[in-house]
């Protein structure tokens, strides 16, 4: 059965099937085997890949693996198969202008009930040292506004949410 | 020693510098106590410091700005003393007249030499009317109405910059003439937004030149010295990610040459405490950027290479001690480098990244100034720098192979950071070579980009592998396994 991981935005599909010395390792163009895992403690561990062994350091956040390996990190998301069916986009849902990094909003330059266009500007927010303004990403009606002014966000935060005008 | 005429020192500040001030103090037998806001309760600093006290605000930052409830905090604390850090109140000369006349000792400079360098300008003309070089510049305030066409006439490229402050805030590249205008209306409202000053000026952007700063330690019997020079030139978006010292750059005869005009820079400004004189340098030609009245974030490769303690210096300066020492006791010994890590994401352009930090294992050879512990969450309240990995060895070379095991062995989970950058960096062939300059990240994409597949294959078996429904559905298919045991037999 194929699993996939995400990386920084790209999807990786995978699978292992069993061998005698632990799993073999399916990618795309390429079989690994034997790769196996020793857990040392909560968060460390022994990988071993194509008969050398790495240290490996690991945290399991729900669907988020962060992993520190020969020096490097990286955090992959498990994309569990049953969810992401589920989560098909559906073009009626209402759109939402979510925030490119992490911030604060300086300033907020629509309100509910606002008609926009493609372009307008929403809001100015902040990002460490630099004024961002968030555009409209299409015609339509402020439906929400998800914060406020000073208010700090996350990545990917929702800032506005926007209803198609008129249908 | 003689005793210090105080006991209790405050710390006007957060995050790594606020504990690094502590272990000096807890060096030297003096207290410690901190102003703190809520959002930073779990930090090193707020764990070490002897008394914590929380004070308030509508947003972090304001908390920390607020000089009534630092003071109010101070006289809590009974602190005879007060160390601004770095960034903050630090160069508010307002700040520490209040300071001052509370009758808390600064441990910085006198506020009117605050008021001389730690404005852009004012620094700027005062260093020019004393003889010493200067970059050209146009300023808003000798005539508003023409600022824009004066900074047009000067040609492109132009570096917008506000008066006040530092950290490279509020600072624009202007290329193109026609964006002028948006470019210096985005700058007065950055600026006047950071520093309560929307003065502006302009000057001549000069796209390769090295950024170097001298480091002054001043007494109030008037007594100066240089600590040499600082390296600065890696820089992302104005700001300093990796600082070295010695310069790789200067010959023996530049270097003689810009630390003296440091000197005599901070001795016509009256300069008293630790400072820094900045400069840019382009060839053998140097010319005064400006002067930070406080201790910098990078101070630490200077103390590495003089075996002093720079915050041990201040407090005995404020302390009204004679300097111990003379110019030709400090000897510069090996070489130091620092590495900034930052919460941001170098391969996104630099974007700020967010997290709780799950895991955090420091390399155990090298000196860490650390503001972040496990457990903590990365909020976007602050700067994005979480901790500062310095290095110290015979030669740069050595130096710069220890960072890079250094910031490799670093274990740092659930936020990004820029590690990676780093490592790439302190093994790239320009950097390792000498030949660099504050363009060099912008002219190197490939450093910050990194390389996406590398030894991608690890990670993806090892989170496979970590996976239980991933593992389930191999070990449920037995067959396939003893088919393919008994073929290798």
């Amino acid at each position: 059965m194929y699993h996939s991981f995400e990386v920084d935005g790209v999807d990786h599909t995978l699978w292992l099937s069993a061998s005698r010395h632990g799993y073999r390792l399916h990618l795309r163009d390429e079989v690994i085997a034997p790769v196996a895992f020793t857990q040392r403690s909560e968060s460390s561990g022994i990988l071993t890949i194509a008969g050398q062994s790495e240290p490996v350091r690991f945290v399991i956040e729900g669907e988020l693996i962060h992993l520190h390996i020969r020096g490097t990190t990286r955090t992959l998301r498990y994309i569990d198969p049953l969810r992401s069916h589920a989560a098909g986009n559906n073009g009626a849902c209402p759109l939402v202008a979510r925030a490119p990094m992490p911030g604060m909003v300086v300033a907020i330059a629509v309100s509910p009930g606002d008609s926009v266009s493609a372009g307008t500007a929403l809001m100015m927010i902040e990002s460490m040292k630099l004024e961002t303004i968030i555009r409209s990403p299409q015609d339509g009606i402020v439906e929400r506004i998800h914060v406020k002014e000073n208010e700090n966000f996350e990545h990917d935060a929702a800032l506005v949410t926007l209803s198609k005008e008129g249908f | 020693m003689q005793q210090l005429p105080f006991d209790t020192v405050l710390i006007a500040n957060r995050g790594e510098i606020a504990a690094r001030i502590i272990k000096t103090l807890r060096k030297l037998g003096l207290r410690s106590a901190i102003a703190y806001h809520e959002i930073d309760a779990r930090t090193p600093a707020v764990s070490m410091a002897d008394l914590a006290i929380q004070i308030t605000g509508s947003t972090p930052i304001a908390s920390y700005l607020d000089t009534g409830q630092i003071i109010a905090a101070a006289d809590q604390a009974r602190a005879g003393a007060l160390h601004p850090g770095y960034g903050l109140l630090s160069e508010n000369a307002e700040f520490a007249r209040a300071v001052t006349d509370a009758g808390i000792a600064f441990i910085g400079p006198l506020p009117d030499t605050i008021e001389l360098m730690g404005d852009k300008i004012r620094a700027r003309n005062f260093v020019q009317s004393n003889g010493f070089p200067v970059a050209i510049c146009v300023t808003e305030e000798d005539d508003p109405a023409t600022f824009a066409s004066r900074a047009q006439a000067m040609g492109a490229p132009l570096l917008v910059k506000p008066s006040a402050g530092g950290g490279g805030k509020g600072m624009r590249i202007v290329r193109d003439l026609n964006t002028l205008e948006a470019a210096i209306e985005q700058a007065r409202s950055e600026a006047g937004r950071y520093f309560g000053d929307a003065r502006l000026y302009a000057e001549r952007y000069l796209e390769y030149p090295r950024h170097i700063e001298v480091q002054v330690l001043g007494d109030c019997l008037g007594n100066l010295v240089h600590l040499f020079e600082r390296e600065c030139s890696v820089q992302r978006r104005f700001q300093k990610i990796i600082e070295e010292a010695p310069s790789p750059a200067l010959s023996q005869e530049v270097r003689a040459r810009i630390c003296d005009t440091a000197i005599r820079i901070a001795r016509a400004a009256n300069y008293r405490n630790a400072g820094t004189v900045e400069f840019i340098v382009s060839g053998d030609d140097f010319y005064f950027l400006e002067m930070n009245t406080r201790l910098q974030v990078e101070h630490p490769v200077t103390e590495m290479i003089t075996g002093l303690d720079l915050v041990a210096e201040q407090i005995y300066a404020a302390a009204g001690r004679e300097l111990a020492f003379s110019q030709s006791d400090i000897v510069s010994n090996g070489h130091a480098i620092e590495l900034r890590l930052y919460a941001e994401a170098p391969e996104r352009g630099y974007v700020p990244t967010t997290g709780k930090v799950l895991l955090l294992e420091y390399p155990n050879d090298v000196r860490i100034d650390s503001g972040i512990m496990q457990g903590q969450h990365i909020t976007p309240a602050f700067d994005p720098m979480l901790a500062k990995i310095i290095v110290h060895s015979p030669s740069r070379m050595e130096s710069a192979l220890r960072a890079h095991r250094a910031v490799r062995e670093l274990v740092l989970l659930g936020c990004e950071t820029n590690a990676d950058l780093l490592a790439r960096i302190v093994s790239d062939e320009a950097f390792l070579g000498g030949h660099f300059h504050v363009g060099y990240l912008e002219q190197n994409p490939h450093l910050a980009a990194g390389n996406f597949a590398a030894g991608m294959s690890a990670f993806l078996a090892s989170a496979a592998l970590l996976t239980r429904p991933v593992r389930d559905s191999a070990d449920a298919v037995p067959e396939l396994h003893s088919a393919l045991g008994n073929w290798r037999n």
